[in-house]
């Protein structure tokens, strides 16, 4: 049996990928777990913090989803822990402070238009935190991206945001029943308290993930966003 | 927002992004079609060509304003109808700017000086210890022009500035603003002072200095351009000065940085145009700036404790990053000028090193002839290299007196990595 501190919830379109925290002797990796037929889960009634019981294939995935691992078998929940903790647990998985660094290998800027990939020859890994000196979350024709500064001084922009959590909570600013200026109420809180409620957090941390290769490509996005919004949050905008 | 543009232009700026962003083969999809929902982009695709109609158009706002909307170019359209309607004012008073812009700021003339002493580029390998042939090989440099003795910022930004006034028949005391840029000046008074006190201006000519490093030259016209369509002033000259050769030293310096550079300066009178002219002239155009973030750790240069450069050059990164940004930059500039760039006279741009020239023409499908070989023969000059570029393609123009001669693209990078570009067009 594997114990796994979930930290990675994310989705895009219909379906969520996992990604958890495995110990192996005195170090921290991510670990992926993946069903035998697809890479990703039509069901996950589990939260980031959460910590399962699960039965995981010794394999790795192929490169840059190292990560990956095959479930035989469902998942058990044993405990749980608190946002704090998850990220003292991530700040000693894969970590670094710059572009080169974060998956070995450069990343292009996409010409025709914006994104960042990385060639999947290049990409030794497919997941990995870092800090920030600040970042900001807007849409953008109805899809929600990250603009990010890191501590090196370069700039991530455009990153697609596939944080389950946070894409539940602007889906839920924008749901009709919020009545009128939806839009803009939720850009005001963006421009704004969010602002002060992620970058003052003392455990502030996010982690950058890349897409399953397309067309040899994997793009750069913004896997998870800690804090993890709050649901009462939406009641101050 | 950019200025208003009538609609057949935004078709072809907005058809030429989804072309870049789908594909050439791919046909232009209805106006009403539901882009993602048909397949014709996924979300990554959408947003990604939204973004290059942004940058293109100048509307900044477009993937804002879309939100809540149906992912359609009739979406498009209407945004920006809508963007332009609201902002009737303002947009009034932009175009009344940019028929101003377009019409009545020339270039005047242009002068280039580059350092007197020109030394084969065997010899800075041998100086910089690195093994002979490595700069004519690895880069492309035959030779770089360096500065003699007495030469300095000063004297070659005065030298180009003085020639250039010369060429225009325009005595100093006509200047409003001197504008001056180098990446390599670092005292006081700054180089615009020195060359106000040289050039035997005015007292009451403005003295300005821009920074941007090799962007400089471009942010330096993009002011001219505000001082003199503001109306603030009528005769401007912009100066670019950089001697690489007394920074960039061996010790200080990796070669494979270090002796990429030359040094020389261009100077540049710019002129609102006083009613009508028989001669051909170049005015200016827009200008498009800003700068892409995920490359600020390519380059860095600093001040060491002991007295040396500190410089970070990744130059692999850098190579990458300034033929990718330079190619987005010359496609927006062709997308918002609406000029084709096989019909240009000839590119103005930044020349990191003539390798690197080449392959820029060669991803953009233009002949190498098009880009003035400057950093082949001078190095790398920094804020100079475009202004020698320049200069070059206008002296050409000027000799082709019978033909009409074609606009001319700008573009540059700075460490940041800052980017701009722009262009001409002949009145």
């Amino acid at each position: 049996m594997t114990r796994l501190l979930i930290t990675e919830i994310t989705r895009r379109g219909p379906a969520f990928c996992v990604i958890g925290l495995q110990r192996e002797k005195d170090r921290i990796r991510s670990v992926r777990p993946v069903t035998a037929t697809a890479n990703s889960w039509l069901h996950f009634p589990y939260q980031r913090g959460d910590v399962l019981q699960c039965d995981l294939a010794p394999f790795s995935g192929a490169k840059p989803h190292i990560e990956d691992r095959v479930s035989t078998a469902g998942f058990e929940k044993e405990s749980s822990v608190l946002e704090p903790e998850v990220v003292t647990y991530l700040r000693q998985a894969e970590t670094a402070g710059s572009v080169p660094e974060f998956f070995g290998c450069a990343l292009h800027e996409n010409k025709s238009g914006s994104g960042l990939f990385a060639k999947l020859p290049e990409a030794k890994r497919s997941i990995c935190g870092t800090v920030t000196q600040n970042l900001r979350l807007e849409l953008c024709g109805n899809e929600l991206r990250a603009t990010v500064a890191l501590s090196s001084g370069e700039v991530l922009r455009d990153l697609p945001v596939v944080d389950r959590d946070w894409r539940d909570f602007i889906e839920a600013a924008m749901a009709i029943r919020r009545g009128a200026n939806r839009l803009a109420r939720l850009q005001r809180f963006l421009n704004s308290q969010f602002h002060y409620k992620v970058l003052s957090c003392p455990h502030h941390f996010i982690r950058l993930g890349l897409t399953r290769p397309y067309q040899d490509l994997c793009w750069l996005m913004l896997d998870t966003l800690i804090p993890l919004p709050k649901q009462d949050w939406l009641e101050e905008f | 927002m950019a200025p208003i543009k009538d609609e057949s232009h935004w078709r072809r700026l907005v058809e030429g992004c989804f072309r870049r962003e789908a594909g050439t083969p791919v046909s232009i999809p209805n106006l009403g079609q539901d882009l993602i929902e048909t397949g014709v982009l996924d979300s990554m695709g959408w947003v990604s060509f939204l973004r290059a109609v942004e940058s293109a158009s100048g509307m900044n706002d477009l993937g804002a304003l879309l939100t809540n909307r149906v992912p359609s170019l009739e979406n498009i359209f209407q945004a920006f109808k809508e963007a332009q309607a609201e902002n009737s004012s303002l947009q009034a008073a932009s175009n009344t700017r940019h028929a101003v812009i377009g019409a009545s700021i020339i270039l005047a003339s242009s002068c280039a000086a580059v350092g007197s002493r020109r030394i084969p580029s065997e010899e800075i390998d041998r100086a910089f210890g690195m093994p002979e042939g490595k700069l004519r090989l690895r880069a492309g440099i035959e030779t770089l022009a360096y500065a003699a003795e007495d030469e300095n910022e000063l004297t070659l930004g005065a030298r180009a500035a003085q020639q250039s006034l010369q060429a225009a028949a325009c005595g100093a005391r006509e200047l409003d603003w001197i504008i001056a840029t180098s990446e390599t000046h670092r005292a006081y008074p700054p180089l615009s002072a020195q060359l106000h006190s040289q050039l035997l201006v005015r007292e009451t000519c403005g003295a300005l200095d821009v920074g941007g490093a090799c962007l400089g030259l471009l942010n330096g016209l993009a002011v001219a351009q505000g001082l003199i369509a503001s109306g603030q002033a009528r005769t401007i000259a912009v100066i670019t000065s950089d001697v690489h050769s007394r920074i960039f030293q061996p010790g200080r310096v990796a070669g494979e940085f270090g002796g990429l550079f030359g040094d020389g300066a261009s100077a540049f009178l710019l002129r609102a145009k006083n009613g009508s002219t028989s001669e051909q002239t170049y005015a200016l155009g827009e200008f498009l700036f800003g700068c892409a973030g995920q490359y600020a750790g390519a380059i860095r240069v600093s001040d060491a404790s002991n007295g040396n450069l500190d410089v970070h050059f990744d130059g692999e990164a850098l190579s990458r990053a300034a033929i990718t940004r330079m190619e987005k930059v010359i496609l927006d500039v062709e997308l918002r000028s609406g000029i084709a760039r096989s019909s240009v006279q000839g590119l103005a741009t930044h020349q990191p090193n003539p390798r690197l020239v080449t392959l820029l023409a060669k991803q953009l499908d233009l002949a190498p002839d098009k880009f003035p070989s400057v950093a082949r023969t001078f190095g790398n000059l920094g804020s100079s290299t475009c202004g020698v570029a320049l200069d070059a393609i206008l002296k050409s123009a000027r000799r082709n007196l019978a033909a009409e001669c074609g606009p001319i693209f700008l573009a540059s990078l700075g460490p940041g990595l800052l980017f701009g570009g722009g262009w001409l067009i002949t009145i």
